[in-house]
């Protein structure tokens, strides 16, 4: 892949979650804040964000979202193969419910 | 005692409604509301269309300690635990927004419903009174429900260390063979 695709492609993503994320936030706010893993700082300024500075966010070359799995977590996952599926799957939202949320400091 | 704001009494017969939607038994609607018995039992023969069960609220935090609902439960209240934390929600709201989240996990998975909004509730109730509490599993860090007297210097919880024979009710059982059938069928 060259590089300008792999930007052109960051971009949708970001684009995509970012309004993704604001539609959620703006549906059901607690619901949202529980599903994306981020906290009331992080919600606010997500929601508040106008179209403008939204597109502006999107087009940086760097990820906006970020892997939200510990070691742990991907080891539950990647076994997943030798048990029940609904198992793991019980299992890795437990863990998750129980990490912290994203903040601003 | 009289509820006198008509708007606050919308709001409750509103909280009522959602309830008992939701499967929460009388006691739990009282408990939650300042409607009055009557009412609350005329609400729900008109959600539900039939009687409200007679008897005791399921009360043992024993149940909680089982294999498969202690999955369900930890699940459950790693949920309500991060909504108190991270957002403004509380009381019964909290109860209910993380039991939605609850049967949406176990829609996506298929899985049955272990956990009644009652025993939810109730669950709430015996952490908040210190009956029950979470600790870490020491081999995946994860949060699970105990009993707060026990001793969990050592916690190993289920879903890392599965015993042997969970999981294989009757249920299972029979829902393995019918697929079977399908399959033989096909």
């Amino acid at each position: 892949m060259e590089t300008s695709q792999i930007l052109d492609e960051i971009r949708e993503v970001n684009l995509g979650y970012l309004l993704l994320a604001q539609h959620m936030l703006r549906e059901d706010k607690v619901a949202a804040m529980y599903r994306l893993g981020i906290n009331e700082d992080v919600a606010d300024i997500l929601d508040k964000l106008t179209t403008s500075q939204l597109m502006k966010m999107a087009g940086s070359n760097m990820l906006l979202c970020r892997f939200r799995f510990d070691d742990s977590l991907i080891a539950e996952i990647l076994t997943s193969h030798k048990q029940d599926r609904a198992l793991t799957q019980s299992h890795a939202a437990i863990l998750m419910a129980g990490l912290p949320a994203e903040k601003i400091s | 005692m009289r509820v006198k704001s008509i708007l606050s009494e919308g709001k409750e017969i509103q909280l009522a409604t959602e309830l008992v939607k939701l499967g929460a038994r009388l006691q739990v609607l009282e408990a939650s509301t300042k409607l009055s018995r009557e009412r609350l039992v005329k609400l729900y023969k008109e959600v539900r269309g039939v009687s409200p069960p007679k008897g005791m609220l399921p009360y043992s935090e024993d149940w909680f300690m089982g294999w498969q609902s202690n999955m369900h439960a930890s699940l459950f209240i790693n949920i309500y635990n991060y909504l108190i934390q991270y957002t403004n929600i509380r009381d019964i709201d909290a109860v209910i927004k993380s039991y939605q989240l609850y049967l949406e996990h176990i829609e996506v998975n298929h899985l049955q419903r272990i956990l009644s909004f009652t025993r939810a509730w109730t669950l709430v109730r015996f952490v908040e009174s210190k009956v029950l509490s979470v600790t870490p599993c020491v081999k995946c860090n994860g949060h699970f429900l105990v009993h707060s007297l026990d001793i969990q210097s050592n916690h190993v919880c289920g879903l890392c260390h599965v015993p042997s024979r969970a999981g294989k009710t009757k249920q299972a059982a029979l829902e393995a063979k019918a697929r079977e059938q399908c399959e033989c069928a096909a």
